[in-house]
């Protein structure tokens, strides 16, 4: 009798992993040389509005220079560093609006640019735009920000 | 002070007047300007870091001059690549006198050279405007570079002078490196950094050839008589703000 009560079926309680799935807004930026060179495996620094001075998030471009991260809901300018081999750059986007930011991607090392024309050129090339974009991920615990 | 920075120096101190309703903003902290030339001008061209035609490059001088030294604020933050003038709301000029002369192969235990600092009201200062002009006195009078040093290649050593009479002017974005740079508190000092990359002029053997900083980059083949020589330094992007780059005009 004992032995059919311990081997009864019975609800599991305690231990249970559960994911939620859900969409959100998330910023993308794409780090790139002025030569169209995507800034592959550059380290990556995310300021929050309220600390700009210290990193809120770090992380590492892939192989096409792309870094994604949803802001945490603090409204204002977030500030995104991307840095490689000596070159580097500052992105800016302002988090809080209804619709899609837009944030540019500014001032990589340009030892080509050598000239007004070729300047305007070059400028046109680099500027890019960085789109919050609806994207599925999985909700982490609370205290993971560190992770990408 | 050129006439670009007089208009943006006006443009932001009448801003500041207009804010205040009439007071001038106090100045609640202190901003410290340096300058670098990287390990590039202390340590020099060694190692795998020869110049992009395999010299090795030992400097015992690099002299900059630098004018028009002026930190702004900025909204929105100044986009060197699109160039033209940053949007300043407040801008705190450094006060050197005319002309100064740093030696970048000098730098200090941090690798730095202290410029000049300024009282400064409390801000994030993401803009930098400076120039390097000709020197109007001394030993290098009318040269905005100078670079003395010995070059050595294949068991030959040159000594070598090199002088710049360029003048450039520089518009810079926010400082990147380590760290972010230029929060003044009040009571608390923030420091800015110009940073020249000396591997712009020379090159650099540890990158492909094809690289664009190579391909525009002049070497060291050409100066390889020694002597006092002439280098043009127009087109090359040697002024920046750590990594950050440099909207920049030569005349």
């Amino acid at each position: 009798m004992a032995l059919a009560l311990l081997a009864a079926p019975g609800p599991v309680l305690g231990h249970a992993a559960l994911i939620d799935v859900m969409e959100t807004r998330a910023v993308t930026i794409h780090a790139r040389y002025d030569t169209g060179q995507p800034l592959a495996e550059a380290q990556v620094a995310v300021f929050a509005p309220d600390d700009p001075r210290t990193p809120w998030l770090t992380g590492r471009t892939d192989a096409d220079g792309r870094f994604s991260f949803v802001p945490d809901g603090r409204e204002g300018r977030w500030a995104i560093q991307a840095r490689q081999a000596g070159h580097g750059a500052m992105g800016y986007i302002t988090w809080g609006a209804a619709e899609p930011g837009e944030a540019t991607m500014l001032a990589l090392a340009s030892p080509a640019a050598t000239d007004g024309l070729q300047r305007l050129v070059l400028a046109a090339c680099v500027v890019w735009a960085c789109i919050s974009t609806a994207l599925y991920f999985r909700r982490r615990p609370a205290g993971h920000k560190g992770a990408r | 002070m050129t006439q670009r920075h007089v208009v943006s120096t006006v443009i932001a101190a009448a801003t500041m007047l207009a804010l205040s309703g009439g007071a001038v903003a106090a100045a609640d902290g202190k901003l410290v300007l340096f300058a670098n030339g990287e390990d590039l001008a202390t340590d020099g061209f060694v190692g795998r870091k020869l110049t992009k035609d395999g010299w090795e490059l030992h400097f015992d001088h690099v002299f900059a001059t630098v004018d028009d030294l002026v930190a702004h604020q900025t909204e929105p933050p100044y986009d060197a690549e699109a160039g033209g003038e940053p949007a300043a709301t407040v801008s705190v000029a450094f006060e050197t006198g005319g002309p100064v002369t740093l030696d970048l192969a000098a730098a200090g235990d941090d690798g730095r050279v202290r410029v000049a600092d300024a009282a400064a009201p409390e801000g994030h200062y993401n803009a930098l405007t400076w120039s390097a002009v000709p020197a109007p006195g001394g030993d290098w009078a009318g040269q905005s570079m100078v670079f003395i040093g010995t070059a050595t290649k294949d068991g030959r050593s040159v000594p070598f002078t090199l002088t710049s009479a360029d003048t450039h002017e520089y518009t810079c974005g926010e400082y990147v490196g380590d760290e972010r740079k230029g929060f003044v508190t009040a009571g608390d000092e923030a420091d800015l950094e110009i940073t020249f990359h000396l591997d712009h002029i020379f090159g650099r053997a540890d990158k492909p050839a094809d690289d664009p900083m190579n391909q525009e980059a002049t070497g060291f083949d050409a100066f390889s008589d020694g002597g006092t020589q002439a280098i043009s330094l127009a087109g090359l992007h040697i002024g920046h703000v750590g990594e950050g780059h440099c909207a920049v005009s030569y005349r």
